[in-house]
């Protein structure tokens, strides 16, 4: 049995690295759009499931059903708010993720000059040029913020083998205690 | 899936889940003997690194339990393989959640035990394969409905936004059920026949 056991852990183990099951929900602003997709660590999207998008109350502001990879996309909350995008997979998966008020703060620099300013403003062209990094800005960060979510939720083989043998070590101690008592 | 995470649930189920949990691990402390232990430790970790691996099923994913496997072989003592494979999911992956700990070993336990003590005499005193492999897959496939089914109730007992759709709950269950079957049968069929001993919980 044992030696039975021990195949089948190292046949998972081998597979497993890289496999996990947890939801995790990705998103990113971009360009006054907050754009992301909801996946499994390692285990591929949550595809065609219901998401909502809440603003720092808890009231709903935007939902929606994410499309065949799993993404999902909403208008920035104007004014700026925290926005905690849950995604809920109806059956017992849910995750969600909070954009903090200051990541909406570019689009709101860029939304101002539309106030009454007649004809060519100082502030016009700087409000612009802000915009125009901070959609750059974004559009360079967001595969790097991808990539960091990626390797913090990454399923690491030494916590799966130093899990295996905390197991065993149990088992040794409590084999140890009962040897005592007998 | 059988993760549920913490925030979720409600403050009477979390504690409901714990007491359950806690006399089910009592009752097989109980019962853990120096036979039981080793294999207790290793469906342990057979389980914690088993549903580590999951696979996309439609929108969700799914990953093996093995809780009828456990039931069957480990009787009582499954609430603690349980228990503490989880507890460690939970501190190195952050699979679950603490608080969620009692409700999540329930959960994954009950079923597999109760599938333990109903299917296991038989499984034990046939002398048909045939019959021992359909009673194995049997207890494979409803410790993962019985499971379904028991997230789904600690969901809806806390009132909570998230309650599954029975129609997804089923569409991911299902596949996984016939999965679970398959594997359970086949280890089963297979300690049969070169180790009889390993399908009998208690002591002679």
């Amino acid at each position: 049995m044992i030696r039975l056991l021990t195949g089948v852990l190292l046949a998972l183990a081998f597979i497993g690295p890289a496999q996990a099951h947890k939801l995790k929900v990705f998103a990113t602003v971009e360009g006054g759009e907050v754009k992301g997709y909801a996946f499994f660590i390692g285990g591929g999207r949550a595809a065609q499931t219901a998401w909502v998008a809440r603003d720092a109350a808890g009231a709903p502001f935007a939902s929606g059903t994410t499309d065949g990879e799993g993404r999902f996309a909403f208008p920035a909350p104007q004014p700026p708010t925290d926005a905690t995008v849950t995604v809920d997979t109806r059956e017992g998966h849910v995750a969600s993720v909070t954009l903090p008020s200051s990541r909406f703060g570019g689009r709101a620099v860029a939304a101002t000059p539309t106030l009454p300013t007649d004809g060519p403003s100082p502030i016009d062209p700087d409000a612009r040029l802000a915009a125009l990094v901070e959609a750059a800005v974004q559009r360079q960060v967001a595969p790097l913020m991808e990539r960091i979510e990626q390797l913090d939720t990454r399923l690491r083989y030494a916590d799966i083998l130093s899990g295996v043998f905390l197991i065993l070590g149990l088992a040794g101690i409590g084999l140890w205690a009962r040897g005592r008592r007998g | 899936m059988a993760h549920i995470p913490d925030g979720l649930l409600s403050a009477p189920v979390l504690v409901g889940g714990g007491l359950l949990a806690a006399a089910g691990v009592a009752l097989g402390l109980h019962r853990l003997d120096e036979r039981m232990i080793p294999r207790t430790a290793l469906l342990a970790a057979a389980f914690f690194a088993g549903s580590l691996v999951a696979v996309p099923v439609g929108p969700s994913s799914v990953h093996l339990l093995l809780a009828g496997l456990m039931g069957v072989m480990l009787g009582t003592a499954t609430f603690l393989a349980v228990l503490v494979a989880l507890l460690l999911q939970a501190l190195l992956f952050g699979f679950g959640g603490l608080t969620t700990l009692g409700v999540n070993t329930v959960n994954i336990a009950l079923p597999g035990v109760l599938c333990g003590l109903a299917l296991g005499p038989l499984i034990r005193a046939t002398a048909r394969p045939s019959v021992r492999l359909a009673a194995g897959a049997l207890a494979g496939g409803l410790a993962v409905l019985g499971t379904g089914g028991l997230v789904a109730l600690s969901l809806w007992l806390s009132s909570s936004a998230y309650t599954p759709a029975a129609r997804v709950v089923i569409a991911t269950y299902l596949p996984l059920a016939l999965v679970e079957a398959f594997i359970t049968a086949s280890i089963i069929a297979f300690l049969a026949r070169v180790q009889p001993g390993a399908l009998r919980p208690a002591a002679p």
